[in-house]
């Protein structure tokens, strides 16, 4: 053998630092991006149609391509965006008149006007996959003149302003959506927003400004939005400095919270949105075990809410005892009962559980939302500290595709979820898990309250909810108040945190900011002077 | 002739069996997302959608037909080359295919040539001196490199190069604010014949951490082979005779040793390429590799039948094909072989 161990050594020293030098220079040359900005978050975008659009990303990206009729400001109040002014209800609550903008062109160059605004709405109420927010209220759609549109309603109802801001009833244009009256546009978008979409893939878009916009041009001169697939790719592409803004999304609890104390140390700025999503558990009420209202109580008094968000999320997800998030106007922020362990063990006594004979309940967790494992842990031990002879919970991890296709089928006595209401109102929140049409007794054998996973109902109920939606002001507050308050004693949903929504970006950018109804106006991004 | 002649049968066997695994397989698979729980209405609608629309959309993707009557269905569509429609955004499954393969096929590829390189040469750097320090070295190499979990060492290299150092972009093909090349969905190729070297510098850069992720993970299994093969074959008569001619002893190995000992590597290689095309899913979804193993995860997810039954079959096919292009290759190249 010739070839000398120390020769080869050399060699191979020499071309590991000459590919480490290749991969250092390489790396070191950024490519030019032009001052557009780049946006991540997780989760691909499957189809773009409003009438199809569920996920927050897809919302939020229509949001930047579109226009709704009216929106929310940080403080809540409704402003006109295409429409002209607010809406003018009748006398009799029956009837719905929107002056329309004359001002506004769609993104193919056709003019917005009521026809256009008629064709859309038609055409969600139609095939909209969650027509079912509009819950009937909407009976015809009709066009007053060119600019003003009509809405006949089947019942008064005070959310409608609410509904009038979702995303989903954004305007499409009638001419580029001729050949998709019936069905789904997945990968074009044309509407009325700051932004027009040159180019979509489910994991990339691009959006450049649109000249001919009605409004305050963007402030930026294009996006690019893209998906990253994992939290710490998410996490590491803002910390690198490769990507401008992040949304949350799908962030981990810890790399949240690393954001967060960035943010408080001034190396990177955030933006924190009205809090709109409630995480809950749903207790099955129509068998046994939990049949036993005194059981499910039990099971409310059981959690200690404000440890659990410092242990799972550091505090950022704050407690919450109320199904409606109370940044919504009339919310109660306390209807359910605070962490009372003695109070659950005279529950479970009561019932004929503890001293040696534990009730044993099993816990279902989406197995794919690492904020739920947590949940599930923590309250596991709390009931073990507190508890232990007398309620035993057992956990088990189910991907959340099969729990939402099984949840109707009552196939889970107790199991974690979370909501977030299509429109900022009160009603958005209660109707999806309290409404029931087939009540019997405390059982609901068809409607929202069976979907949700908790079969629950009572005398009066969905009486209260038709009517509170009647009312208005003081009046409504107090109704919805009463829903809470009876929805609480019932004890088959157990709110447990809210969460915001929360954006960061780089201090090179001014301060990002959201809108009333959670979006990110990503039209607002620019690059600080 | 005679040689060439049972190559000719072999292969033919081979390929003609294909079809039958290939209905196996898209049977399994068939019935196996059936079993499974959940349902792709439920993905597309949402579980609280009218019982009236969900009824429509069932009836628009032939879900309300019995279960033989979707399976003959099924089949019909892939003998004639129609692997059916997304059920999420009606695209059909042949452009989902032919935008993530060759992503796919593009890291692969590279990842592959790349090991190859790095594994063989710290294979045949050992061989100097046998149980010296470099092939003990090797050893450990090639043992530790197979051993280590890809998710984990994804993640390290995600963090070491892409977030502390910044070095590289931390995941994605292509740099958000360019647009990609267009062709043949290799960007590589594409923006060299395109000339546009931004481009290929965008490309490489984003190739760079998982390609080379999956080498390191894929070296040592190179080294390994090499190594203990050629070791074997040095010890061989031929070997001995090529000594006792007078031929040094770099000439012995480059000349007799390295060509015997490199052919059963060759068939790892190709096992290896054609497992990378859907099994790097790790990788993939670590580095956002928008190829067709993270594809079929998502499809998994949204009960997309037609997706996950398209690219199974797809898959299953392209495993077929490489392997018996391997075997062609290595008879070809090695005339003891016989068939």
């Amino acid at each position: 053998m010739k070839i000398a161990d120390r020769q080869l050594t050399r060699s191979w020293l020499v071309a590991f630092g000459t590919a480490l030098f290749s991969l250092a220079q390489l790396g070191c040359q950024p490519i030019a991006t032009g001052n557009r900005l780049t946006v991540a978050s997780a989760g691909k975008i499957s189809s773009l149609d409003p009438a199809q659009a569920s996920t927050v990303n897809t919302i939020q990206l229509l949001s930047a391509l579109g226009d709704p009729l009216y929106s929310l400001d940080g403080n809540g109040e409704l402003i006109p965006r295409l429409a002209e002014a607010s809406p003018i209800v009748s006398p009799d609550g029956l009837t719905v008149t929107i002056p329309l903008r004359r001002d506004v062109l769609f993104h193919d160059g056709t003019r917005f006007d009521a026809e256009a605004m008629a064709f859309s709405l038609r055409r969600f109420l139609e095939i909209g996959t969650l027509s079912y927010v509009v819950g009937g209220r909407i009976r015809s759609v009709e066009v007053a003149a060119d600019h003003q549109l009509v809405l006949r309603l089947s019942r008064p109802s005070t959310s409608l302003e609410g509904l009038l801001t979702s995303v989903n009833l954004t305007p499409v244009s009638p001419t580029a959506y001729a050949q998709h009256r019936d069905g789904f546009l997945h990968d074009r978008f044309v509407g009325t927003g700051p932004y027009r979409l040159t180019d979509f893939s489910e994991h990339q878009q691009r959006l450049e400004p649109f000249e001919q916009y009605w409004g305050e041009p963007p402030a930026n001169p294009g996006l690019d939005l893209i998906t990253l697939s994992n939290s710490t790719a998410l996490y590491g592409a803002l910390r690198s400095g490769e990507v401008d803004v992040l949304l949350s999304p799908s962030i981990d609890e810890d790399q949240r919270h690393a954001l967060h104390e960035k943010a408080q140390e001034g190396q990177l700025r955030e933006a924190i949105g009205p809090a709109t999503e409630i995480g809950y558990i749903t207790l099955l009420s129509n068998v046994a075990p939990l049949k036993d209202p005194r059981l499910r109580k039990a099971l409310a008094l059981s959690i200690n809410r404000q440890e659990i968000s410092e242990r799972v999320s550091y505090g950022l997800r704050r407690p919450l005892r109320s199904l409606v998030p109370p940044s919504i106007s009339g919310a109660r922020s306390s209807s359910w009962p605070a962490h009372d362990p003695t109070a659950a063990r005279a529950l479970l006594n009561a019932a004929g559980f503890c001293s040696g004979q534990p009730l044993r309940i099993p816990l279902t967790f989406r197995s794919n939302v690492p904020a739920d494992k947590l949940l599930a842990l923590t309250w596991q031990a709390q009931v073990k500290r507190d508890l232990s002879d007398c309620l035993v919970l057992e956990l088990d991890g189910v991907e959340s595709t099969t729990i939402y296709r099984q949840l109707g089928e009552g196939a889970f006595k107790a199991v974690m979820l979370d909501w977030r209401g299509s429109y900022p109102d009160p009603e958005a929140y209660l109707t999806p898990l309290l409404s029931c049409s087939s009540p019997q007794g405390d059982v609901c054998l068809e409607g929202e309250a069976s979907i949700s996973g908790s079969f629950w109902s009572t005398k009066g109920l969905q009486e209260t909810l038709t009517r509170s939606d009647r009312l208005r002001g003081a009046e409504r507050n107090r109704e919805l108040q009463r829903i809470e308050t009876i929805t609480a004693k019932g004890a088959a949903y157990i709110p447990v945190w809210l969460e915001a929504p929360r954006a960061w970006s780089q201090t090179s950018l001014e301060q990002p900011r959201f809108d009333g109804s959670g979006h990110l106006l990503l039209a607002q991004l620019r690059e600080l002077p | 002739m005679a040689r060439a002649r049972a190559l000719l049968r072999y292969s033919a066997t081979r390929l003609g069996l294909a079809p039958v695994m290939l209905w196996l397989i898209a049977t399994l698979v068939f019935l196996l997302l059936r079993v499974a729980p959940g349902d792709p209405v439920d993905a597309v609608l949402g579980s609280r959608a009218p019982a009236a629309a969900k009824a429509a959309m069932r009836a628009r993707l032939g879900l309300d037909q019995s279960l033989l009557d979707q399976y003959l269905d099924y089949l019909h569509g892939l003998i004639q080359g129609d692997l059916g429609q997304g059920l999420i955004n009606q695209e059909p499954v042949s452009s989902i295919i032919g935008r993530t393969l060759p992503a796919s096929l593009e890291l692969s590829v590279v990842a592959l040539v790349v090991a190859a390189i790095v594994g063989l040469s710290i294979g045949f750097s050992g061989i100097a001196r046998p149980e010296g320090k470099l092939d003990l070295a090797g050893r450990l190499y090639g043992l530790g490199t197979y051993a280590l979990p890809p998710f984990w060492v994804a993640m390290l290299v995600q963090l070491l190069f892409a977030v502390s150092l910044g070095w590289l972009p931390v995941g994605g093909r292509f740099p958000p604010s360019l647009m990609p090349p267009q062709g043949s969905g290799f960007y590589l190729i594409d923006s060299m014949v395109a000339l546009d070297w931004t481009a290929l510098r965008g490309t490489i850069r984003h190739l760079v951490l998982p390609a080379g992720t999956l080498a390191l993970l894929l070296s040592g299994t190179f080294t390994t082979a090499l190594r203990l093969n050629l070791r074997r074959t040095l010890r061989g008569d031929y070997v001995e005779a090529a000594r006792s001619r007078g031929l040094s002893e770099t000439q012995v190995v480059l000349r007799h040793g390295l060509p015997n000992a490199l052919l059963p590597v060759l068939t790892i290689a190709g096992i290896t390429v054609a497992s990378l095309i859907g099994g790097a899913l790790l990788i993939e979804v670590t580095f956002s590799w928008p190829g067709i193993a993270l594809r079929l995860q998502e499809a998994i997810n949204q009960r997309d039948y037609p997706v996950v039954q398209g690219i199974v079959v797809v898959i299953a096919a392209l495993v077929v094909l490489v392997s018996v292009a391997v075997d062609l290759l290595v008879a070809a190249l090695d005339p003891r072989i016989r068939y």
